[in-house]
């Protein structure tokens, strides 16, 4: 069971960390790129949260994964993959939301000294944009925990198949799945409430 | 000449916010543009600053055409300091980290000398036992210095100030206007968007009054107190000093 539930805090945690390094330049490109990089931008967002995740899952497995060279072949790395990809599309609206709670004032602030476009981003918003996005990016990583469930069907021993199996082993059908429920809570909790304190801590400090 | 502009226009659709304005500013001058809100002067300013491209018209800056295509605006941009009238300041950088971004990141001096100028800026409007401290922990008076040096570490060829007092309490427009008064002295040549009326006739070389977009009479402090010509500014004098008295 433990190695059930470090499996799904992996899955989940590599797949916000994938999330976010795609999710973040994506919601710059949708704000400050140019014509056609904000349509290939929105078109991938729309694209991603448009198709469930379970289809999703079983489309990198037995699809895209066939393809693939070995480590990304496995039922681990694809079900974060099919996640992590979710997310960045996730995470660019939650990104795009935090980038107006900044305000344009700072990025005039910051080419008012020299300062390039992807000078101020980098300088100027990145640094703030985690303050405004911290309710959204804690729903975000609890929707990546329960959705994480889903690689269950493509045979990941992650809470949900190591569940099944003691089900099928105990033949118990409520107790394994109060358990796992009880562990999901666990996860997805204490971290979500974290993300929202800091966040409002932070706001604070910054004088919002 | 330190900056001109020829012909400048600035229009959004069928609104005109800047209407064929041309000004020229020697070294060392001080001009002060007034009139009433939403006559133009904010985009007038930022179109000077290349915050905003002209619609029409040239910017010069030392001879240098600025509204050229190839120019690097960037460039362009550290060279002139802009001061706003909400201030502004990034939140999540101290007093001293505000100051030192660009002289760090645009100008590219090493830490320690980029360290050492910052501080030099924050001495000169009084603010570097403040250094330490993020905009939400300063008063407005107190940001608004840190703005201003901000804009002086560079060390601009002209600074541009957006009505730098009028988002103030009245209480607190005395230190920044005892700060401008410091660079005045100091030779800075400035553009300021104000209607300090007892501060523009210590510092200013010309008063500019502005409205619907253009320059509509341009002359002396004691110009405009006695004898203006125009209509329009006439009426917008009687209002101010009405105001000032009941101040």
């Amino acid at each position: 069971m433990l190695r059930g539930v470090s499996t799904t805090l992996s899955i989940s945690i590599l797949s916000l960390l994938l999330g976010l390094a795609i999710g973040l330049p994506l919601a710059f490109t949708r704000v400050y790129g140019s014509k056609l990089f904000q349509i290939l931008a929105d078109g991938y967002e729309k694209v991603f949260r448009g198709v469930p995740e379970l289809v999703m899952m079983l489309l990198f497995y037995f699809g895209v994964g066939y393809y693939m060279p070995n480590p990304f072949k496995t039922a681990f790395f694809t079900a974060t993959f099919a996640l992590g990809l979710r997310s960045a599309a996730n995470q660019s609206q939650i990104f795009r939301g935090a980038i107006r709670g900044i305000g344009e004032e700072q990025m005039v602030a910051a080419r008012s000294l020299g300062l390039s476009r992807l000078q101020s981003i980098i300088r100027v918003m990145v640094p703030q944009v985690f303050t405004f996005s911290t309710p959204g990016l804690g729903s975000e990583y609890a929707l990546l925990v329960k959705d994480s469930s889903y690689a269950f069907i493509i045979g990941v021993l992650e809470i949900m198949e190591i569940t099944d199996r003691i089900r099928k082993a105990t033949m118990d059908t409520t107790i394994p799945y109060l358990a796992a429920a009880f562990l999901y809570i666990l996860l997805t909790f204490p971290i979500a409430t974290w993300l929202d304190v800091w966040g409002s801590r932070k706001k604070k400090q910054l004088g919002l | 000449m330190l900056m001109e502009c020829r012909n400048l226009w600035k229009t959004y659709g069928k609104i005109i916010a800047v209407k064929d304005v041309s000004l020229k500013i020697r070294e060392s001058e001080i001009k002060l543009i007034f009139g009433p809100s939403g006559s133009g002067k904010s985009t007038f300013l930022r179109c000077l600053a290349m915050l905003t491209t002209p619609t029409k018209g040239d910017v010069f800056l030392r001879g240098e055409c600025l509204t050229r295509p190839d120019v690097d605006l960037n460039k362009a941009r550290a060279r002139i300091g802009f001061v706003f009238q909400h201030i502004w300041l990034f939140r999540h950088l101290t007093a001293l980290g505000n100051v030192e971004l660009g002289i760090r990141h645009v100008l590219k001096l090493p830490k320690k000398e980029s360290r050492e100028r910052a501080m030099q800026a924050l001495r000169e409007v009084g603010m570097e036992q403040w250094a330490s401290h993020h905009p939400a922990h300063l008063s407005g008076g107190q940001q608004q210095r840190v703005g201003i040096a901000r804009a002086l570490a560079m060390h601009p060829d002209i600074v541009l100030l957006d009505e730098p007092t009028s988002a103030l309490d009245p209480e607190l427009t005395g230190e920044v206007i005892d700060t401008l008064r410091d660079l005045a002295r100091e030779g800075i040549t400035m553009l300021i968007v104000s209607h300090e009326m007892p501060f523009a006739r210590e510092v200013a070389d010309e008063m500019i009054f502005f409205d619907e977009g253009a320059i509509i009479e341009r002359g002396s402090h004691e110009h405009f107190f006695t004898n203006p010509e125009s209509e329009r500014a006439k009426r917008f004098m009687a209002r101010l000093i009405k105001r000032t008295k009941r101040e």
